[in-house]
């Protein structure tokens, strides 16, 4: 989806970093079995995250399997399981989703592409938002609520991330235990709050360049595609109170079999992530990191 | 009650030594601090509470006399509304209890229905959009409450936790990384040294209590 909610490599344990790759594996999988071989094009680190977050008492085994992307030798899987298939639901219905935002909103040859990806999608829409009724209407009521913002030029960072962050959040519905519910919804708003902004950050340029709606256009007023720098120590300062409400709530959420790679995701990936956006570095490390990763 | 031993994450052979890490450690994490005017603040108090006891139950099971005598309260915190400075009407005292209890629509609704915008309703306004997690439009409304106000330390005490960037947890060793560009382990020393100097100015001393520790 977006990208920006990953570990840190470098700091995972081995074990942690094939617990990992088994996840997102395993998630391109549910996705191929639940939803047929395109819908694996959306598998992405942010619903890798999501299923790892989500993760309760299931068995965390690995299996080794065979996949289009490593024909030759077998990768270890995680086995279908609750987390995995609830990440799988979601993934098709918000990337559907993103993929229809970018049929309508981008230019010639790229809005093409979405609107392609959008029809050769549908059936598995379909099938996602008929198992997740409540999280498709969301989804659709949210992202409309945003395209008015938009149409509006919204000047605040606020209410347009609200909407995007009021995503995630309801996705919290799907926990069982109580505190667990209401830690992990404050946890998932901060965090659609911190992807929303970090999207923002990262376009700016391009958006002013292209004429396009970015929050940061109409709350500051950037200045060759940049923000002044009292500016954007606003903006991070805003991200830092985002990130601790999401510290906050991540340590009531209590210990699961993947807690080592959320706490690096969590304490290291997302301010590494702020770090290159913010220093303009975040496309360029990223396709380095999707390389060397071989994910 | 839990067994305090699981409570504390420790086995009931662990040594005195580390049982007194593990609670320090599980104290650090759910430190009022941490849930400064946040949502969660009441579960967070709850797990406080329990690993405060089972401390103390371990402690006095093992009877080292005196040292059960410590353990991280949250009496020095206090939320957006109770008794810091609540000057405004009776409309505004209601309006920080239902802040409290966290039904923001409700005070923001009575906060929309008030015409005359003083610097206590920008302040009120603030903290309904800090709870909410819309922190840059927290931070507006403070500021403005603070410029309209420039002699209120409530105002200016909400202004300058702002622009410091807040607190949190944040695991020993390694994990020290913010969102602004800093250390955060930096950051959490200033913060600290910061929040000495207001409990000092309330009569009070943070960083002694701790270091004794």
């Amino acid at each position: 989806m977006y990208g920006y909610v990953r570990p840190v490599k470098g700091e995972l344990k081995v074990a942690e970093f094939e617990r990992f790759q088994g996840v997102y594996c395993g998630l391109c999988h549910e996705l191929a079995r639940r939803y047929g071989f395109l819908s694996r094009f959306l598998v992405n680190y942010d619903f890798t995250f999501l299923a790892m977050l989500l993760a309760e008492d299931e068995p965390a085994d690995l299996c080794p399997r065979r996949c289009p992307a490593h024909p030759f030798r077998k990768r270890a899987c995680l086995e279908s399981c609750r987390s995995l298939t609830l990440a799988a639901d979601m993934t098709v219905v918000l990337g559907w989703w993103k993929l229809a935002d970018g049929a309508r909103d981008g230019q010639f040859p790229a809005s093409l592409g979405c609107r392609l990806a959008c029809l050769a999608l549908k059936r598995a829409y379909g099938k996602a938002a008929a198992r997740r009724p409540d999280f498709a209407a969301t989804v659709r009521n949210d992202l409309a609520a945003l395209q008015t913002l938009e149409r509006d030029k919204c000047p605040s960072l606020d209410a347009a991330a609200d909407k995007f962050a009021s995503i995630l959040r309801s996705i919290s519905g799907c926990v069982a235990d109580p505190v667990r519910q209401r830690a992990a919804g404050e946890l998932l708003y901060a965090l659609g709050r911190i992807i929303y902004i970090l999207d923002a950050a990262d376009d700016l340029a391009e958006d002013i360049e292209k004429d396009r709606y970015n929050p940061l256009r109409y709350r500051f007023r950037p200045v060759d595609g940049k923000l002044a720098p009292e500016d954007e120590k606003l903006l991070r300062t805003s991200l830092q109170h985002s990130h601790n409400a999401l510290v906050s709530a991540y340590a009531l959420m209590g210990e699961n079999a993947y807690t080592g790679i959320l706490s690096n995701t969590i304490y290291l990936g997302l301010p590494a992530a702020t770090q290159a956006v913010f220093a303009g570095t975040w496309n360029a490390s990223a396709k380095i990191h999707r390389k060397r990763s071989n994910l | 009650m839990n067994d305090p031993y699981s409570v504390l994450g420790v086995s009931p052979s662990a040594s005195d030594e580390e049982v007194k890490k593990a609670y320090r450690d599980l104290a650090r994490k759910y430190h009022p601090d941490n849930y400064h005017d946040n949502p969660l603040a009441d579960l967070a108090s709850e797990k406080m509470k329990e690993i405060n006891e089972a401390y103390d139950t371990i402690t006095k099971s093992r009877e080292q006399g005196g040292a059960s005598s410590y353990s991280y309260g949250g009496s020095a915190y206090q939320s957006a509304g109770q008794s810091r400075g609540a000057s405004g009407s009776a409309q505004y005292v209601r309006i920080r209890n239902l802040i409290n209890a966290n039904d923001l629509a409700q005070a923001e609704a009575m906060l929309n229905a008030i015409s005359n915008h003083d610097a206590e309703w920008y302040y009120l306004m603030g903290s309904v959009y800090w709870r909410r997690g819309w922190m840059d439009q927290a931070g507006q409304y403070y500021r403005t409450a603070a410029t309209m106000d420039p002699g209120n330390p409530e105002y200016r005490n909400a202004v300058q936790y702002m622009n410091q960037g807040g607190q949190a947890y944040r695991p020993a060793g390694g994990m020290g990384m913010d969102m602004m560009g800093g250390d955060a382990a930096c950051n959490m020393c200033q913060n600290l040294i910061c929040a000495d100097c207001c409990c000092e100015a309330m009569g009070g001393n943070l960083i002694p209590c701790i270091g004794c520790r």
